[in-house]
């Protein structure tokens, strides 16, 4: 069963890593601005391609080793947690030292080209964008955290019937493995944990919200659409989870208190549905968002002429990947490689947003 | 309306965002009445400080272009079709005194001069 699990959480990963050059923005190649004329360069083709080849490779190769390895060797609970551990890690490593490599070699073509001599720098903005942005309110994003607060009452109030030994661990068949004394601390940390969960999704949709609008002058239809689906599908995913996470906490906490309420078969389904759905929420989030201004868009119009040229941000981009600019207030920004946010690291907020939700859970868990 | 700025121009961030306001009032695109983005809004979709953008409202209020209502933000109260008063005609006409000092000492007659300040009109009106 983990073997299973496993399997498909790693193969779902790397598709996402191997199609990344693919899904992320036009001009912004291995984490390096480039002109929009020049986004077509035989070796940034190549380069992109190069890329999805050796991952791809490297994964098929890593998951058929895996399979043949757990179907030959019954392995033990401890190699399992061991290759858990391993196998997201290598596939994320070899693509980040190939990200390197790549990164490096378009930043020198870059110079070497001198691809932003002579050309006009500029920044947009659209004033009216706002009023169309399509991000879910406030309110709506809320909505699980009523339900928590329900499940707190319940628990509260059914005190009494909870067990002595309160579970705080749950294996791969979904069952209890490890208990600590009953208290008035414990029984409520699930809900609490959940609380601190929901709170940090509330926080980045705000934070999500108040984050500038970065459209391309180069293409400012393409990219007002990407960036207007990029915060519409994050609250939408965000929310998702949110709820998934309710409904699976909630069926912890209910299995807790009734016992053997619930058939082996659901306790062991239940966080695998979870955990597909879940899955299947950052696939889709990661196609809506990528078609756009991508190489998946298929429609390219340029609607500026050729002496305009966006904005080289690569300095403040750290590698290509660690946002830093103290000028910009955003506190969340689309990732330059990768789909989804990143946090602006000279702003203190950033460090809030990394390090409280963390700190909490870490607090609920040993208390 | 779109605001377009260039960072690394000789001139200062928060006049080109004055500047492009202005230009938005001229060319009907932005009327009396309509709310300006909040300071952090626009400082944050253009990847500027605050304070260029806090600066240039202020200096957009003082020439009397937006007012700035607690609550509601930068609102847009000028209204190109209304009169000019005398301080502000004053007001210009010492600003503009050095640039044409400079083009009659250059060497520019009458008719150039009029031509110039003509196109540059011209370019405002069709957003060039």
């Amino acid at each position: 069963m983990e073997g299973i699990i496993l399997f498909l959480s790693t193969l779902i990963v790397s598709v996402i890593q191997v199609s990344i050059p693919f899904l992320v923005k036009r001009t912004v190649v291995f984490g390096v601005t480039v002109p929009m004329e020049h986004t077509n360069h035989a070796v940034i083709k190549r380069s992109k391609k190069l890329y999805s080849i050796i991952t791809g490779v490297l994964v098929l190769g890593v998951l058929i080793t895996f399979l043949v390895w757990s179907m030959r060797t019954t392995p033990t609970d401890v190699q399992m947690a061991l290759m858990g551990l391993m196998l997201p890690l290598l596939v994320i490593v070899t693509s980040l030292v190939l990200y390197f490599y790549f990164h490096i070699k378009i930043s020198k073509l870059k110079k070497e080209q001198r691809w932003f001599e002579g050309k006009k720098q500029v920044k947009i903005s659209d004033l009216n964008i706002r009023a169309k942005d399509e991000m879910l309110p406030w309110y709506v994003v809320s909505l699980p955290i009523l339900l928590t607060i329900g499940l707190m009452v319940f628990t509260v109030a059914n005190y009494s019937q909870f067990p002595d030994q309160i579970p705080v661990h749950w294996g791969a068949d979904g069952k209890p493995d490890a208990y600590t004394d009953k208290s008035a601390l414990s029984v409520l940390s699930l809900p609490l944990i959940l609380l601190v969960l929901q709170g940090m999704f509330l926080g980045i949709i705000e934070l999500t919200k108040r984050s500038g609008f970065k459209i391309r002058p180069t293409n400012t239809q393409a990219s007002k659409k990407r960036q207007m689906n990029l915060r519409k599908y994050t609250s939408w995913l965000l929310l998702l989870v949110s709820l998934l996470l309710t409904m699976l906490f909630s069926f912890l906490q209910v299995m807790t208190l009734y016992g053997n309420m619930f058939s082996d078969m659901m306790v062991m389904l239940v966080p695998l549905i979870f955990m597909f759905l879940t899955l299947a929420g950052a696939v889709v989030f990661a196609i809506k968002v990528g078609k756009v201004d991508s190489d998946l868009d298929e429609v390219v119009v340029t609607d500026q002429d050729d002496k305009v040229e966006e904005y080289d941000e690569d300095r403040y981009w750290i590698g290509g990947m660690i946002y830093f600019n103290k000028q910009d207030p955003s506190v969340l920004v689309e990732k330059r490689f990768g789909i989804g946010m990143t946090v602006n690291f000279a702003r203190p907020m950033a460090y809030m947003v990394l390090v409280v939700p963390i700190l909490l859970i870490l607090l609920l868990s040993f208390l | 309306m779109y605001i377009q700025i260039e960072p690394d121009s000789d001139i200062p961030i928060y006049s080109q965002v004055s500047t492009q306001v202005m230009e938005g009032i001229i060319r009907g695109e932005l009327e009396a009445g309509e709310v300006l983005p909040s300071v952090r809004g626009l400082a944050s979709d253009l990847g500027v400080n605050m304070h260029t953008i806090n600066k240039s409202y202020h200096d957009l209020e003082a020439k009397g272009v937006i007012t700035i209502v607690p609550k509601s933000g930068a609102v847009i109260s000028v209204d190109p079709s209304k009169g000019v008063p005398k301080e502000q005609t004053d007001l210009l006409s010492e600003k503009l005194r050095p640039t044409v000092v400079e083009a009659m000492v250059s060497g520019m007659d009458d008719d150039h001069i009029h031509a110039l300040v003509d196109s540059i009109m011209r370019n405002v009106r069709e957003m060039k």
